[in-house]
């Protein structure tokens, strides 16, 4: 039985890292209309700044804490740079972030001298519950994903800012006409997707390594997620990631691994075929 | 006389290999040339290497190499009275750019042999170019999978039969494992490069006969990010040794799923043929200890010659990120010069390719990184020593303890 447990945990584990991951870049796409190919560099700008902190004798808690404030500064200055001009033009954004994105990934190649780094566990070891071994930073990856989703959904659907955000998303000119300043809350949305976005690089860094290609490597598939879950809502794309996670995570068992890659976009374009809108079509925030 | 470099890309990300002193702009390539001026011709090198792309940190160690034994032959007068001009061109770890750079060294530069290329797709590339159209003596410096038999290109790289001939029985007799697991890199490119499954057939045949058993063996995508199907394998499978292909960054994962399981804490083990002192840096040190590999060099060999080349090249490249170690061609690349060096001393400095060829075939080097060398007449690769080893930690750092090790193995090829 330990075992099927143990798997069972891994399985969440992933789908944890996978909801992490998509979480940002869902409120970016849902709220803004943005699909932003820079998100899996913020992802590595996270890990990298948990790198640095490491490397320069910091504790590694304290880069955890410091990515999310650094991704939305960078976040931020992105937005009013260069984000802002595109959002009428959703295609050139596309390829607008995606060159943002490789600017950012080379520069930390070269940095990293195209080496990998490995970067320890804060809380290292495992933990006993019934007689199983559970990976202790697998188990804080688990937890900090559900607060986080409750804290991000509270802040969406029970604040004033998150009614101006939502407001600003179902029509933009009548926000603006009640007195919302829709340039301040797409800054603000922009910087707080890219902070999200920081801090789960920073929190999966230790289960991977640091290289320039880590943000890369789920992108494709955090992109099939929102596109499962359905852009537009809160929801979704959460659900989309945990679809898709738990699909790579458990077709190996199935098929041979190799089959299990594609396989996962086959059944994920099949569910979008017969439900384009996504999972979630209505219920909005 | 670097203000007049034409540098860029190249230069940023191969800063640390390119920065030595003494370049001269060559037109897309590069030169390095001896430090004075000599009457003789000189004797023209071709490397054809991954400065830039994936590989980078492999393809930087190699060139590194092959500055420094360049520099110690010529220091010591060169060969037969005659010194050697470097010439790199990048591979960049993409077969299709290689290929033109590859053209340029013979057509242009003319050089008298090209040494390179690290993964079997870029042999493959390159050999073509070199060999059959450029008429060029081509050595290849990387552990590889074998059954590389083309006229006119030298393998100085470990083999299959030198890998695993030695290490699995001792797995099985001496460690007393018997089940095995073989986890491996699935890559993309068709029949081009079958490093892994190549490795696999001759590892299993090797296992079987000395009484071992094979549960599984199976590939996965070069970046996949979970494995709790695979360990779950492991587990029912009663595997007690994982036999691993995977690379990074597929690896990395595996590795931390494999050491979470408690597959070592229960007695299993993990060994990996191509890991060198590198590459153990990519993993926390207690997922690393008690690993076994089996290379051509350890840097805790002791042997004296191999411990001052070792401490030369540290001098000659301080602080630099790109070791001289067995796993990335490096000391492939260091035997393939110093072969090369010990043909064209037999032939009188006829550097042409059939009288260097004949010599090749049969020659020999008394010292190296892990002992000498000698080609096998006629099969194109080389013997050399072979050492087992464990990865130990102390204090949260990783080294490796030599446990065994076995003088001049045969390649078994061709």
């Amino acid at each position: 039985m330990g075992i099927e447990v143990k798997l069972a945990f891994d399985l969440l584990a992933f789908i944890s890292v996978m909801v992490l991951i998509v979480l940002g870049l869902g409120i970016i796409a849902s709220m803004m209309g943005i699909f932003n190919f820079a998100h899996g560099e913020f992802v590595l700008l996270g890990a990298y700044t948990v790198y640095i902190f490491e490397s320069s004798g910091l504790s590694a808690w304290a880069g955890i804490l410091a990515a999310p404030i650094v991704l939305a500064i960078v976040g931020l200055v992105l937005e009013r740079l260069i984000i802002r001009r595109f959002y009428a033009v959703p295609i050139i954004a596309m390829l607008g972030t995606y060159a943002i994105g490789l600017v950012i990934r080379e520069i930390v190649r070269g940095l990293l001298g195209g080496h990998y780094k490995s970067i320890s566990e804060p809380l290292p070891g495992v933990f006993t519950l019934f007689g199983v071994d559970f990976s202790a930073w697998r188990a804080v990856i688990v937890l900090t994903t559900i607060c986080i989703i409750a804290a991000t959904w509270l802040f969406l659907s029970r604040t004033s800012v998150g009614l101006q955000v939502r407001g600003s998303l179902e029509n933009p000119n009548l926000a603006r006409a009640c007195g919302i300043s829709t340039t301040r809350l797409y800054a603000l949305t922009f910087a707080f997707g890219a902070a999200l976005a920081g801090l789960a690089g920073a929190l999966i860094v230790p289960l991977y390594q640091l290289s320039a290609d880590i943000g890369t490597r789920f992108l494709v598939q955090a992109f099939l997620s929102v596109m499962l879950g359905g852009v537009g809502t809160f929801e979704g794309p959460v659900l989309g990631a945990a679809a898709v996670g738990g699909m790579a995570a458990g077709l190996p068992w199935l098929v041979i691994p190799v089959l299990a890659d594609p396989l996962v976009f086959v059944i994920a374009l099949l569910i979008v075929k017969f439900r384009p809108q996504g999972f979630i079509t209505q219920g909005r925030l | 006389m670097t203000d007049k470099l034409n540098i860029g890309r190249r230069r940023l990300m191969g800063s640390s290999a390119l920065g030595a002193a003494g370049w001269i702009a060559g037109g897309g390539g590069w030169l390095l040339r001896p430090e004075k001026a000599y009457a003789a011709d000189p004797i023209k090198m071709g490397i054809a290497t991954d400065i830039t792309g994936a590989i980078a940190p492999s393809g930087n160690a190699n060139w590194q190499v092959a500055q420094f034994t360049v520099e110690q032959i010529n220091k010591a007068g060169g060969i037969g009275g005659r010194q050697i001009e470097l010439y790199l061109e990048d591979t960049a770890s993409d077969p299709k750019i290689a290929v033109g750079n590859v053209r340029k060294l013979i057509q242009e530069r003319k050089v008298n042999v090209v040494l390179g290329g690290i993964t079997s797709a870029m042999r493959q590339a390159i050999k073509d170019p070199i060999v059959n159209r450029g008429r060029t003596l081509y050595i290849y410096p990387q552990l590889y999978e074998g059954q590389e038999c083309t006229k006119f290109l030298y393998c100085t790289g470990p083999t299959p039969a030198q890998q695993c001939d030695k290490l699995i029985p001792y797995l099985i007799k001496t460690v007393g494992k018997k089940r095995f697991a073989m986890p491996s890199a699935n890559y993309v490119w068709p029949q081009l490069l079958k490093w892994p499954q190549l490795l696999n057939k001759y590892a299993r045949k090797v296992i079987e006969t000395n009484g071992g058993e094979v549960v599984f063996e199976e590939y996965y995508p070069l970046d996949q990010a979970e494995y709790s199907a695979t360990i779950g394998k492991i587990r029912d499978g009663k595997v007690d040794c994982v036999f691993n292909t995977v690379i990074p960054p597929g690896l990395q994962p595996f590795v931390k799923q494999l050491y979470e399981s408690g597959f070592q804490k229960n007695g299993g083990v993990l060994s990996c043929v191509y890991y060198d002192e590198n590459l153990l840096n990519y993993h926390p040190a207690q997922e690393m200890e008690g690993l076994y590999s089996c290379l051509d060099y350890f840097q805790s060999i002791n042997d004296p010659f191999s411990k001052q080349l070792q401490a030369d090249y540290m001098k000659k490249f301080p602080d630099t990120k790109y070791l001289f170690t067995a796993g990335s061609a490096a000391t492939g690349m260091y035997r393939g010069i110093k072969f090369y060096e010990a043909a064209v001393k037999k032939t009188n400095g006829d550097l042409s390719r059939e009288a260097v060829g004949a010599a090749m075939d049969s020659a020999k080097i008394d010292q190296g990184p892990g002992g000498g060398a000698e080609m096998v007449p006629g099969k194109m690769h080389c013997k050399m020593n072979m050492y087992i080893a464990q990865c130990k930690v102390d204090a949260g750092k990783t080294r490796y303890d030599v446990i065994e090790s076995d003088k001049m193995v045969d390649p078994k090829e061709c």
